[in-house]
């Protein structure tokens, strides 16, 4: 996809077309940040509740840019040799078993301790070279010779000292691997950092990152959400339905209803033949929409009520 | 960088939004591709580089609306040269193509505004100190706008522009600045025309010196914008921290809940931080074993033991009973915010009997849940036997080596038995139980205070009036963790 010549509103309202060719559909921020990113060479931390596209906003990003998506997701816990490089030493001491006998020739002549350590130096450091090195998603995303879309999932679930690993990585795109060296990367990837705000990301990281926060989308975008999801509701369901989500999430509850459980939600109703949104029906697949069996309490009343005010909004 | 986004950073550091340098690069290198033109597209950029919060968004929205609107619309405006004289000279420049537009922009953005920056104007002010009175009559009479600025600038820097402070300074702030422009030299040539008959050149004269008035006003307003919020709200904070919680006005709770909360997260940030003892320490064998099977057991991988992280588990109970009304709310505040960084806090607010919060916090804001806690269990008289039973039958069992216990509260049972036995019981199982009073250590165990006899079984017992021996006490608290 080239936008990145044009200029800036053309650039975006072609990032917006390309995005929905994809099949997600997004506001005029996101598009902007996606652009900004490129030209600025910045990663992107993207924020918001659970549910409204982070993740899925990365892989529609590989899916425009053509470029593939290599994923880390954090958790607590997860270090250096789990993101970024591992040595194999499996094979490093594979290769020693088998070349035991090669070894022995080339060190026959050497007299003493002394003169075969001054032969083996000669051979340098073999063992520690690149071709052991397991490259893990950070090391992928720098080595890859064609543009990728890095993507670290659920970077607020990592501890502190990751996230300070990878502040290198995120503003001069390179990483130090002591016993090769710095490894810089040859293409710059697009960066995609998702926190749900667990905790407060430090500033250091804010600071080289754009900062893109997706809330919950107004009841126009979200219809247009469901309508390239779930092509095959019809039309009239899919108002009352977008509608009776956009109320649920006015109400006080302990986990509103996101973007993807209103697409499952209209899952569900296409599964179920529904051509129409009816009290018993809504309050059956309620547990589609909300995740904790207190709400779902609280709300089964207004069921009705929430059904009436859709119904009305579209006949 | 352009100056107007110079003071558009500089907006935003007053407004709360902390502008890094390299974040103001960055927003130099976004106002480059993007240009002024489309507002809405730049306002959308430039967020996204300056702004890393939601509230640091809102923030941002609000001050990018002031600045710009303030700053560059009158010179979009086609019709801006009609209603402002002072715009005829940057006229011609507005029908070119949309850069030049653009630099226009700047040059007059930067005009006003480049009082408060430092260094502003630092160059026209030398060129104009020598004699500004004789030429600002010229200046008018010439419409020199971009004269007029330079002198406007230089005359703002000598007068001190960017010491304003108040709202009552602006008037004073004017008037010295017209001043040092050479106000009396105009009002003089104005007399001196109407004595001599010229009265179009009279009006001519003071219609344009009270567009230069206005532009002046403009300048200071804009300048104790940027300062008076930002100084006033830095001075309000220092204040804060130091008064006794009890007399902190109502008005002030944002403010407080901005301070506590920030405490708060200072507090958890030191103690949650992971101690590594990695690669230190002792072989865990058992791991190493298993780890190196792959390799024929020969040890290739080592396992070191790792000391487990550190997480508090803090039970808080807080009493909200009458005698503590004035301070309630603030201790149930401090409760509220160590609830938002800590994982493992559970929140019990009690006067008569004793309930869980905790829910409570996690569903509201602090502004309604605070309000909500006092409505449910606060009014009644205090009755720590009570409230001692009921936590003893609620989480008893929850109580480990690991928790510790805070109370809250002055200790004044009412005459009813505090249940001392209770709380031995909790000591002995805890990890510390705190005890934190807002009273002086000098009245405890006068009248109804049971401190005296509740002092002993606590680990800590300690004077808390104040955010700042609040966050004292907390700090040593974590620290021998």
């Amino acid at each position: 996809m080239t936008f990145i010549d044009k200029d800036p509103a053309t650039a975006i309202d072609l990032i917006k077309a390309g995005f929905e060719g994809a099949g997600y559909i997004c506001d005029r921020h996101i598009a902007t940040s996606i652009y900004l990113s490129q030209k600025l060479d910045k990663p992107i931390l993207v924020e918001g509740p659970p549910g409204v596209g982070k993740t899925e906003l990365a892989k529609a990003a590989s899916e425009i840019l053509g470029a593939p998506l290599i994923r880390l997701q954090c958790y607590e816990g997860l270090d250096e040799s789990k993101a970024l490089y591992e040595w194999k030493y499996g094979k490093q001491l594979l290769y020693t078993q088998i070349l035991k006998e090669k070894l022995g020739d080339l060190l026959e002549d050497a007299v003493g301790l002394e003169q075969s350590m001054e032969k083996l130096h000669q051979f340098g450091d073999s063992f520690y070279s690149e071709k052991f090195l397991e490259a893990r998603p950070l090391l992928q995303a720098l080595k890859s010779e064609v543009k990728v879309v890095l993507l670290i999932d659920e970077v607020d679930k990592s501890d502190h000292e990751f996230e300070s690993y990878l502040l290198e990585i995120l503003s001069d795109y390179q990483i130090p691997v002591p016993e090769i060296g710095t490894i810089k990367a040859k293409t710059i990837p697009l960066v995609f950092l998702t926190s749900n705000n667990t905790r407060e990301m430090s500033d250091a990281l804010k600071r080289r990152c754009l900062h893109l926060y997706i809330p919950f989308p107004d009841a126009g975008l979200e219809r247009r959400i469901i309508q390239t999801r779930v092509p095959e509701l019809e039309e009239n369901l899919r108002n009352q339905l977008v509608s009776f989500v956009q109320q649920l999430r006015t109400q006080d509850l302990k986990k509103l209803p996101a973007v993807s459980e209103t697409i499952d939600w209209a899952r569900t109703l296409l599964l179920l033949h529904a051509d129409k949104l009816e009290v018993d029906l809504v309050r059956n697949t309620l547990n589609m929409l909300l995740k904790f069996e207190e709400d779902i309490d609280n709300m089964s009343s207004e069921v009705p009520k929430f059904i009436a005010v859709a119904q009305k909004e579209f006949r | 960088m352009d100056r107007p986004l110079a003071d558009f950073v500089e907006m935003l550091r007053y407004s709360d939004v902390p502008v890094s340098i390299s974040e103001s690069l960055d927003a130099a290198a976004t106002v480059q591709i993007f240009g002024y033109k489309d507002r809405g597209l730049l306002k959308t950029a430039l967020a996204q580089v300056m702004a890393k919060t939601i509230e640091e968004h809102e923030n941002f929205d609000r001050c990018f609306d002031e600045f710009f609107s303030y700053n560059i619309n009158p010179d979009l405006a086609p019709d801006a040269e009609f209603s402002e004289e002072e715009e005829e000279s940057s006229g011609n420049q507005q029908d070119n193509s949309p850069e030049d537009g653009d630099e226009a922009n700047d040059n007059e953005a930067g005009g006003p505004a480049s009082g408060g920056g430092e260094g502003g104007g630092g160059l026209s002010g030398g060129k104009n100190d020598g004699s500004p009175a004789a030429s600002l009559v010229q200046m008018l009479e010439q419409n020199d706008r971009t004269a007029l600025t330079m002198a406007m600038t230089a005359a703002a820097k000598a007068a001190n522009l960017s010491g304003i402070v108040l709202m009552t300074q602006r008037g004073l702030f004017t008037r010295r600045i017209m001043e040092q422009m050479g106000l009396d030299q105009v009002n003089k040539e104005i007399s001196n025309r109407d004595k001599a008959g010229d009265t179009e050149g009279a009006t001519r004269l003071s219609e344009r010196l009270d567009i230069l008035f206005d532009s002046v006003r403009d300048l200071v307003e804009r300048q104790l914008a940027f300062t008076s919020s930002g100084k006033a709200k830095q001075f309000r904070q220092d204040i804060l921290k130091n008064v006794r919680l009890s007399n902190i006005e109502h008005r002030d709770f944002k403010h407080m809940r901005e301070l506590v909360r920030r405490m708060a997260k200072r507090l958890t940030d030191m103690n949650s931080r992971v101690r590594k003892v990695k690669n230190r320490g002792h072989l865990d064998i058992r791991k190493t074993m298993r780890r190196n099977v792959a390799y024929d057991g020969i040890l290739f991988e080592t396992h070191w033991k790792q000391k487990q992280k550190d997480r508090p588990k803090v039970i808080a109970v807080c009493d909200v009973s009458g005698s503590v009304a004035a301070v309630a709310r603030f201790l149930l505040l401090f409760l509220y915010s160590l609830n938002e960084v800590l994982p493992k806090v559970r929140s019990f607010a009690f006067s008569g009997t004793l309930g869980e919060v905790t829910d409570l916090f996690d569903r509201y804001g602090p502004e309604e849940a605070v309000p909500l806690a006092i409505d449910e269990f606060g009014g009644r008289s205090t009755d720590y036997g009570r409230a001692l039973e009921d936590l003893k039958e609620l989480i008893f069992d929850t109580i480990d080596n690991k928790t510790t216990v805070i109370f809250l509260g002055d200790g004044r049972s009412n005459g009813s038995d505090p249940r001392i036995d209770i709380l031995k019981e909790i000591k002995q199982r805890a990890k510390r139980v705190i005890w934190l009073n807002p009273e002086r250590k000098s009245v405890w165990g006068s009248g109804d205070s049971e401190m005296l006899r509740i002092a002993p079984y606590c680990s800590t017992a300690e004077t808390c009036n104040s955010l700042n021996k609040l966050e004292l006490v907390i700090r040593n608290l974590l620290k021998s963790s």
